[in-house]
Order: structure tokens, then sequence, then C-alpha cells
């Protein structure tokens, strides 16, 4: 098996390359020419494929493209190279099960495969999202554990520290992600699920330093936690990524890498997005060790993972993982619309129903594309989770029809979306109780999904 | 002997298909046949240009294509524009651009600089993690007309303001433009700092960069 000390050898000492001639003529070109050689085609009439040969076809290009052009380290300028056995054994040794939490909220993270009755782990929260004062942070996270579903956190990003606008790699950094944790943890006690995992330890904590100060146990992060770092697109990673690892590692915490291939990005069209989407997960296994995979691919130019590229991509590329591995993948969406939309929640719906089939677990979610301050409530990651268990067991050709319906219904819009009301404005934070006017919507968009065969459970 | 129309047609299928040697050669075409450069750029590089930036909004094409685009007009530009006095010059602007210090991502930057370059504009690109003095050091030494600023996470957004206080702090806001961009950057955020632009996608921003130039240059 690789180790981290491996993989900082090889990134010392692989094929010195220009991160210019690594993107475009090592990983963009190759990728184009991997896609055609495996006769990939995206097709719009199957947003969910129920094809088991293209989702095999997606992994063996996925593998040839990752051992050709392995992944990038920024600091060094050098190609980080595997050789396939090196993969293979990577992939075999990876995780299959990893239990995060603790007491009555500990909970065994386990592989899927496509139209599994297991239900999926439900990853609710913010995805990371800006908020704009303790106060907001508190009433969303006290929201997100009161879910029934949640089986771990994500929390929202503070983009201020007691007023004062955070800096990257300064003190106020550190100091935010450290009131991420505090503010975490006292919001999940407040609710009675003290032990529920963070998932996306931490938001806030940009930098390694950041990351490192916050691990303290006085501020309360646990290695039953689940550690993100993300990787830059396409496969590249730095040394503040791995200094994240190294600290991660050093306590054997269970590290998860996140990644975002673009599809109109450096990875093309929907073939090149899928097939990169899955070669990241080998980027994850080998050199960030991870233990959990969160791939959160995504529209360039919508920045949401709720089209029908979109959804194809998760769920081919989800089937490709999930048929030929046991990695435990979450895949993460984003939504174009906001809180109190028709449409925010059937593009999670959509988004999630193609991640659940496919055999994956899922993170609900980026709401309003996830950059706007505020813009997200516990409503959102709610109704994801009620839609991830009633599509358990579900054929992938009947979720086909289910996502073709739901896209009919905001695919005009997906371009000019509403971004809808910041949580102050439909929310009871004292009270922890949504607005009437999103209860309504809510139950409206509930009561739709279930004449469209999502069978919820409450 | 290629005909005008025959070269113009080159240098635009040069940059659509972004080969740069065929730029480079197809220029120096223009040169010798006395073709006038001013036509050349118009008719030639920037139709390319514009087609260009269509195919990349719906998606016909993608980022790889876009970059290497950029790279053959800019190599078909800097031939012609030598043989256009400075006084004519027909460059709609200079841009100094860079993913503010403590952010590492430039994606959503590179696009912009190659439609920006595409698109007739000068673009000093400075890369990622760039502090504030050197955005305007830069600007200062290639007179620049705007500086850009990228940001892709919530917690490097307050970088954008830094440099816009600098630039306050050091007396030279009023020399430049300054347009804000990237994930977590809002019209209301760029109020909020102080920036004259901010555009939610690629194409836009150029757009806004031209008009913003323009009326920077009536105000002067």
């Amino acid at each position: 098996m690789v180790s981290f000390l491996d993989v900082m050898d090889k990134a010392l000492t692989g094929k010195p390359c220009s991160e210019r001639d690594y993107t475009l003529k090592v990983f963009s070109a190759r990728l184009k020419e991997i896609v055609k050689e495996h006769g990939i085609k995206f097709d719009p009439k199957f947003p969910i494929p129920s094809d088991n040969g293209l989702a095999d076809e997606i992994f063996r290009a996925a593998f040839d493209l990752f051992i050709d052009v392995g992944a990038y380290c920024k600091d060094t300028e050098r190609i980080i190279s595997f050789d396939e056995n090196e993969l293979r054994e990577g992939l075999r040794l990876a995780p299959s099960k990893v239990v995060l939490g603790e007491g009555q909220d500990a909970k065994a993270l386990v592989p899927r495969k496509p139209e599994d009755k297991t239900a999926p782990w439900c990853f609710l929260g913010a995805g990371g999202g800006p908020v704009s004062s303790d106060e907001v942070f508190l009433g969303l996270l006290e929201g997100y554990a009161s879910i029934p579903e949640a089986n771990s956190i994500t929390t929202p990003a503070l983009t201020s520290v007691s007023g004062l606008r955070i800096r990257p790699r300064s003190p106020l950094e550190a100091l935010g992600a450290i009131r991420n944790a505090v503010l975490a943890r006292e919001a999940m006690r407040r609710v009675g699920r003290p032990g529920l995992p963070i998932m996306n330890t931490l938001a806030t904590a940009e930098s390694a330093t950041s990351l490192a100060i916050a691990l303290h146990p006085k501020y309360g992060l646990r290695n039953t936690d689940g550690y993100m770092i993300a990787v830059m697109d396409p496969l590249i990673v730095d040394f503040d990524r791995l200094n994240k690892v190294c600290a991660a590692l050093s306590f054997n915490a269970p590290i998860g890498a996140c990644f975002d291939p673009l599809l109109g990005g450096y990875s093309g069209g929907p073939e090149g997005t899928a097939v990169a989407n899955v070669a990241y997960h080998f980027l994850s296994a080998l050199v960030y060790q991870s233990s959990w995979h969160l791939p959160f691919p995504l529209h360039i130019n919508y920045v949401c993972s709720s089209t029908p590229e979109m959804l194809w991509v998760i769920s081919a590329s989800g089937q490709a993982i999930s048929r030929n591995t046991h990695l435990l993948s979450l895949n993460l969406n984003y939504a174009a619309a906001g809180p109190v939309t028709e449409m925010c929640l059937y593009e999670t719906a959509a988004s999630v129903t193609a991640a659940v089939v496919s055999g994956l677990s899922f993170e609900a979610l980026g709401v309003a594309t996830n950059k706007y301050e505020d813009r997200m409530t516990p409503m959102e990651p709610r109704l994801s989770a009620e839609v991830a268990h009633g599509v358990v067991g579900m054929k992938r050709a009947e979720a086909n029809e289910l996502v073709k319906k739901l896209l009919r219904k905001y695919m005009d819009k997906i371009a000019n979306a509403p971004l809808g009301k910041k949580f102050q404005e439909c929310f009871d934070i004292r009270r922890g109780k949504p607005s009437e006017e999103y209860v309504r919507v809510y139950n409206k968009v509930k009561k739709e999904l279930r004449d469209l065969g999502v069978e919820f459970q409450h | 002997m290629l005909s005008e129309a025959k070269i113009l047609a080159e240098l635009c299928e040069a940059v659509v298909s972004g080969d740069v040697d065929a730029a480079a050669r197809a220029a120096k075409e223009v040169v010798g046949k006395r073709v006038d450069p001013v036509k050349a750029i118009e008719n030639g590089l920037s139709k390319g240009a514009r087609i260009i930036g269509d195919k990349f909004e719906k998606l016909e094409i993608f980022l790889p294509d876009l970059l290497v685009a950029a790279e053959a007009m800019k190599t078909g530009l800097e031939i012609l524009l030598a043989e256009i006095p400075k006084d004519k010059t027909l460059r709609k602007g200079t841009v100094v651009c860079g993913t503010v210090k403590g952010d590492v991502h430039e994606i959503g930057k590179r696009i912009v600089a190659a439609l920006l370059q595409a698109n007739g504009f000068e673009v000093y690109d400075l890369g990622a993690d760039v502090p504030s003095s050197r955005f305007i050091e830069e600007a200062g030494r290639v007179r620049a007309d705007i500086i850009g600023l990228s940001a892709l996470m919530s917690s490097t957004l307050g970088a954008q303001k830094d440099v816009i206080d600098y630039l306050e702090a050091v007396g030279e806001r009023k020399k430049y433009v300054v347009m804000v961009g990237g994930g977590p950057t809002t019209q209301e955020w760029a109020d909020q700092i102080g920036a004259d632009g901010y555009a939610k996608t690629a194409p836009e921003a150029v757009k806004l960069a031209i008009k913003l130039v323009k009326s920077k240059r009536r105000l002067s």
C-alpha cells in the first residue's frame, strides 16, 4: 500500500511539469483521447442511465486516465504518478466501513450498490456556505441536527468574527475556525445529539494552520468527525492541503477528499467530467489516504448539479464507483435556486435521487449556488433526506422518469434561478421554526414528489 | 498568392482552432501583403474571438479550447499591433488581474483573462495568492486601466477589500477601475467594498470591462 511518505517522495521526485502543461497537454489532452477510445457517450434521454456496461467503461477509462496522468503537485511542479499495481492495491485496501460519531449517534458508513436497499448516509447541512454571524450559524446547526435522518452535519463557514471580516491565513481565520468547532458542538448539544459527527471539519479553516490551531481537544473536535480536505481542479494538490492530510493522519482521523470537476472546464463535456470524477476518487484514496470521498461535480456556467448533464455525471460516475469498488462515496449537490422556492426543492430532489439510486450516499447541500450569505435553511437538507429515504431501492429506470419530470419543472429557469429568501427572512431563529409560507411550499412540493413515486416514510 | 479575404479568414480560423503557429503565419502574411493591420485585427482575429466567446457560453467548446484560442489571439495581435502607430492602438485596455492573497484557485480568473485577451485587452495575469502591493506595482508599471481581483472562497473574499483599501491608503484608487469576481462575490459585496464593477460570468465581465474602460477614458 502506498504510504503518505511514498506520496511525498513521489511529489518530490516525479516528472517535472509546469502547471500549464499539466492542465492542458497532460490532463485535458489525454482525457479527451480516453473518452473517445472508450466510446463513452452522454444520452440526454437518460439523465439516470441503467446501463451497467457504460458504468464499467467509465471506470476503466478513469483507471487508464489516472495511470497516465497521475496527480499534480503545485508546490514541487511535479507529477505524482502511480502504477497499475499501486492503484489496484490502493482501491483494494481502502476502507469499506468507517464508524463516525459518538455514543448513540455513532454509526457505520458503508458502501452501497445501484438500486441498493441499504439506506444512504445522510450528511446534512450547509455544505460550507457562508454565514454572517454566530447567531445564524447556531440557528442553522440546531435545525440541521434536529433532522431525524441526519447521520452527520456539514457546517456553514463563518465570514466574520465579532464583526471583523475574516482574512485568509490570518489569526481571524484561526479564530473563526475555533468558533466554528465550538459553536457546532454547542448547537448539537442543545438539541440532544452531542455525538453527531461534523464531517466538513472545518469549513472556516481554509488554511492548514487554522485547522491545526482549531484541533486542540478543548474546542471539541474528535477523531470520529470527518476531515474534509479539498483537491483543486484538475487533480491538483499543494503543500497546504497535504499539511492538512498530515495533521489528520497523525491522530488517525478519517479524511474525506472533496473535489469538484467542472463540466465545461478542464474535463470538457459530461463524458470527460464523469471520467474525471471517478479518477478523483483514486487520487483521494492514494494521495490523501481518504477513508471516504466527496465528489461535487458542478456546471461551469450555472454552478449547480441539477441540469440533465450534471445528473448524468452524478449517476454514471456514481455507478462506476459503486459497481467497481467499495469506496465510501457521498455526492454533494448544489441547487441554483434559493430557500422558499419550489425550484430549489425540485433541484435537490433530482440530484439526491440520481446519487442514491446509483449506489452513493450524499451530502445536502449548497443552496442558491452556495455563494450568498445566509441564503440557506434546514428545510432544504430536510427534504433532501426525506427524498433520499423515499427512493431507496428504486430502479434506475423508474428514477430516470422521475427526474425527467422534475427537470421539466425547473430547467427553463436554471440560468436565472430565483434566489429566494435569507434564513432570517423565512425562519423564526429563536423558536427554530420555518415561516408558514415555507411550510406551504415544502408541503406542496412533497405532495407532488409523492404523486411522482417518492415513497416518503413520514 | 493569398487574397486579403483568405488571409483574414485564416486569422479568424487560427483563433477558433487555437492554432498559435497558424495565427503567427497569417499575421506575418498580413504584414507581408501590406494588408491594413487594423482591418486584420477587426475582421480576422476579433471575429474569431467572438465566435469562441459564443461557443464557450453555449458550452460547445470547453476551457482548454478557450485557453489555446486566447494564446493564438495574443500571438497574432502582438505581430499586428507592432505595425500600427502607437497613437492608433486598437487595444481595448490593459488589465492586471490575479487571485487575491491567501487564495490559490485560478480557474475562474483564467477564463476571464482568456476572454479579455481574446477580445483585445492586454492582460497581465499575476497568478494566485497575490499580495495587495503586487497588484498596485504591476498596474503602475504597465499603466493598467483595470485591476481585476478574483476570490473563490468566502474566507478569502476579504482580501479583495484589502486591495481596494490599500489603493485608497496610497492615494491611487482613482487611477484604476477595480473589478471583482469569483465564486462567492456578488453585486452587493462589490458595492459594499467600493469596487467599480462585478460580473457574474466571464462574458459579462468582458462587456463590463469594455464599458468601464470607455467611461474611464471619457473622464480622463
